[in-house]
């Protein structure tokens, strides 16, 4: 088989991804500027701050080439205060990172990876996308650029408990329809539920598959009359809604 | 009853996609199902044979009915040996994804068997004639796509690159070494940052040092 | 256009292509081992992507064995990128291999209708893969025992007897989602649900029901995560 692998990222794939997020470094050497294939790598020079992608900070910090400023959401305060958010907040994620200015229609618009969530001025108030990923492999590579890496893993440890408690009870809402709201999840935590949580709705879809033919061909019918549903079809709608 | 034996190819299949090796290829039981598919045909001719290309079902139900279950077996034994099929070449597909030659295994198996249990039983293949064929031809086809694209190693690793360098220091001097792109000399008491791959060999033999 | 329109613009023109090239590749390597069917060839993406890996490549092979410590360490930085980008390459790759090793009559008969459109469905290479594959089984089955089958029961893409034997992907499979723009209210056919969808949310939903959105099978205003 030209792929051994199931649907979906695995968690060293997800890793991977999270390494393309940009952290801010402090230089202790200087490198020149190098023309890599994601772009240009403007040249380091110390004590210059540098915003670059996590994989090199991970190798510069390991050849003690640079220190890494962790980002202003991942210590004890600002994860602290997320926390709490999480805890009064039993039914959502607390919310993610405010999203920069609509991009114009003709351009790609950013997402995580590539978004700065996670440089030295990212927003202190919320989780990214790869807050675990990136929390957990900060912590291994340079917790000595840490004022309270053993708190602040504490804190990890805490978030990830709780959001991983709604993730579970998240599963009681889900029906055969899908379309379920999840702004704020994260992406190991995505990696984590993925299978479940599709096998779930996957399943239910596939027990009501008859029902759904029936609703599809007298919906079909309908449009081909040129009908446009009762006021009773529509209190239907109203029902399921709530 | 129709159908049973396609029935053991097809759990024979199954027990194949939990085995780490591939078990022999059962010609008897094909050659069975390919015999019972033929009568059920014959039997189909035979009991229209009478109505000389006019049949009409409604007329006679009962001939419809033998009819209709004389179709749906010979569909059925055709997907359980397609299943058969599929699942064992699905298996030789993925070692020539994985570069082990079941070819030369094969060889090597039966020479094994006929030295040490003095010929005749269990020297033959595991795979039929036609598989065999089929290895040597999926591996052309892999091997004129996976040309399309050297640069990028298609059979590579699927794990993403991580800890591609590290650290080692020399022991003893292990002269030039050919990396993927160029040679590095080694002596002794030197050290260097350099891709795991190149190095794994020497460590292991005690030339080099992994430093954390 | 509004001021914020040519403001926003005039930012993202400031991203080197290659930067937004690799956002693109990373986006269509998540989607394609995400999604349940396979999606159109990025064409124009691919070349120049390869392109620049070949440049790499070269750079690395002309300067490897420079035993000057600052070259060195400005080698094992390239080298290090080169690899992230050649597995990311690999794994698109194969992910789409096996998609098409699943359904391959499906995929052609996709591929086909894809060549009225802009968009091409796969790759010459994967299409000759695809049909050269699909010869050596079709001749695998013919010699193993379909040749000694009555005539009309050789097909191997007979659709009589209410079961088509050229299987595809189950295109309702929930995936993950997040929009990258507004796209308004998605309907979920054959029930009464509604999804209003605003840019930044993260859905769980039917492929089908997303993937005219969807990036690289649709508008691209909405990304497989």
């Amino acid at each position: 088989m030209a792929l051994p692998l199931p649907p979906g990222l695995t968690p060293p794939e997800i890793a991977f991804l999270c390494e393309m997020e940009l952290v801010t470094v402090i230089p202790r050497q200087r490198l020149e500027g190098l023309e890599l294939l994601g772009g240009p790598l403007k040249p380091l020079n110390p004590p210059q701050r540098s915003n670059i992608p996590l994989w090199l900070a991970l190798l510069l910090k390991r050849q003690r080439r640079a220190n890494i400023l962790p980002p202003p959401w991942l210590n004890t305060h600002s994860l602290t205060a997320i926390l709490d958010h999480e805890t009064e907040h039993a039914d959502t994620f607390s919310p993610p990172p405010r999203l920069p200015s609509q991009p114009s229609d003709n351009t790609l618009p950013i997402s995580p990876p590539f978004l700065p969530t996670s440089t030295a001025d990212a927003a202190p108030d919320a989780l990214p996308y790869h807050w675990l990923e990136l929390g957990e492999m900060l912590l291994e590579a340079a917790a000595d650029d840490f004022e309270e890496p053993d708190q602040v893993r504490k804190l990890l440890r805490g978030l990830r408990e709780v959001r991983m408690a709604k993730l579970r009870s998240g599963v009681e809402v889900l029906d055969a329809a899908g379309g379920i709201k999840m702004n704020g999840v994260g992406g190991m935590e995505v990696g984590e539920g993925r299978s479940f949580i599709t096998g779930v709705v996957d399943g239910l879809r596939k027990i009501g598959a008859s029902r759904e033919q029936q609703r599809k061909d007298r919906d079909a019918e309908e449009a081909e009359n040129g009908y446009s549903g009762t006021a009773g079809d529509y209190d239907d709608d109203e029902m399921d809604m709530q | 009853m129709y159908g049973e034996t396609a029935n053991k190819l097809v759990q024979n299949a199954k027990r194949t996609l939990a085995l780490p090796h591939l078990p022999p290829y059962q010609s008897e039981l094909i050659r069975s199902v390919i015999r019972e598919v033929r009568d059920l045909d014959k039997d189909v001719a035979s009991l229209l044979a009478p109505y000389s290309g006019s049949f009409n079902p409604a007329s006679s139900p009962e001939t419809a009915c033998a009819l209709l279950v004389n179709h749906l077996c010979m569909r059925r034994n055709k997907r359980c040996l397609l299943a058969y099929h599929k699942v064992r070449s699905d298996k030789l597909e993925e070692y020539c994804w994985n570069g082990v030659d079941v070819l030369e295994q094969q060889a090597q198996k039966a020479n094994g068997n006929s030295a040490g249990e003095g010929g005749a039983a269990g020297a033959e293949s595991s795979l039929s004639p036609e598989e065999e064929e089929y290895v040597r031809q999926y591996s052309d086809l892999l091997a004129a796509y996976k040309g399309q694209w050297t640069d990028i190693d298609l059979t590579g690793s699927l794990e993403p690159p991580k800890d591609l360098f590290i650290d080692v220091r020399v022991l003893k001097d292990a002269g030039e070494i050919q990396t993927e792109y160029g040679s590095i000399t080694l002596t002794k008491n030197s050290q260097f940052y350099v891709r795991h791959g190149d190095v794994e060999r020497l460590i292991q033999q005690g030339y080099l040092q992994r430093l954390s | 256009m509004d001021i914020d329109d040519l403001l926003a613009e005039v930012a993202v023109d400031s991203t080197p292509q290659e930067s937004r090239d690799l956002q693109e590749l990373t986006r269509a390597w998540v989607a394609e081992r995400t999604a349940p069917e396979i999606l159109n060839w990025p064409e124009e993406l691919m070349e120049r992507v390869l392109e620049r890996i070949r440049r790499q490549i070269e750079l690395v092979e002309d300067q490897t064995g420079n035993m000057d410590p600052k070259t060195n360490f400005k080698l094992i930085v390239i080298q290090t990128e080169l690899e992230r980008f050649k597995f990311l390459v690999r794994s698109f790759l194969r992910a789409r291999l096996k998609k098409i090793d699943e359904h391959p009559l499906h995929i052609r008969a996709q591929h086909t209708a894809s060549l009225d459109t802009m968009q091409s469905l796969l790759s010459p290479s994967e299409l000759q893969y695809l049909t050269s594959h699909q010869a050596l089984l079709s001749q695998h089955y013919s010699t193993s025992f379909l040749s000694q089958f009555p005539a009309s029961l050789q097909r191997l893409d007979d659709t009589t007897g209410g079961i088509s034997m050229v299987d595809k992907p189950d295109e309702d499979k929930a995936v993950f989602v997040r929009a990258l723009r507004d796209i308004g209210t998605v309907f979920i056919e054959g029930t009464d649900r509604r999804l209003e969808v605003k840019r930044g949310d993260v859905w769980v939903v039917r492929w089908s029901a997303v993937r005219k959105w969807a990036v690289g099978s649709g508008t691209g205003d909405v990304e497989l995560i």
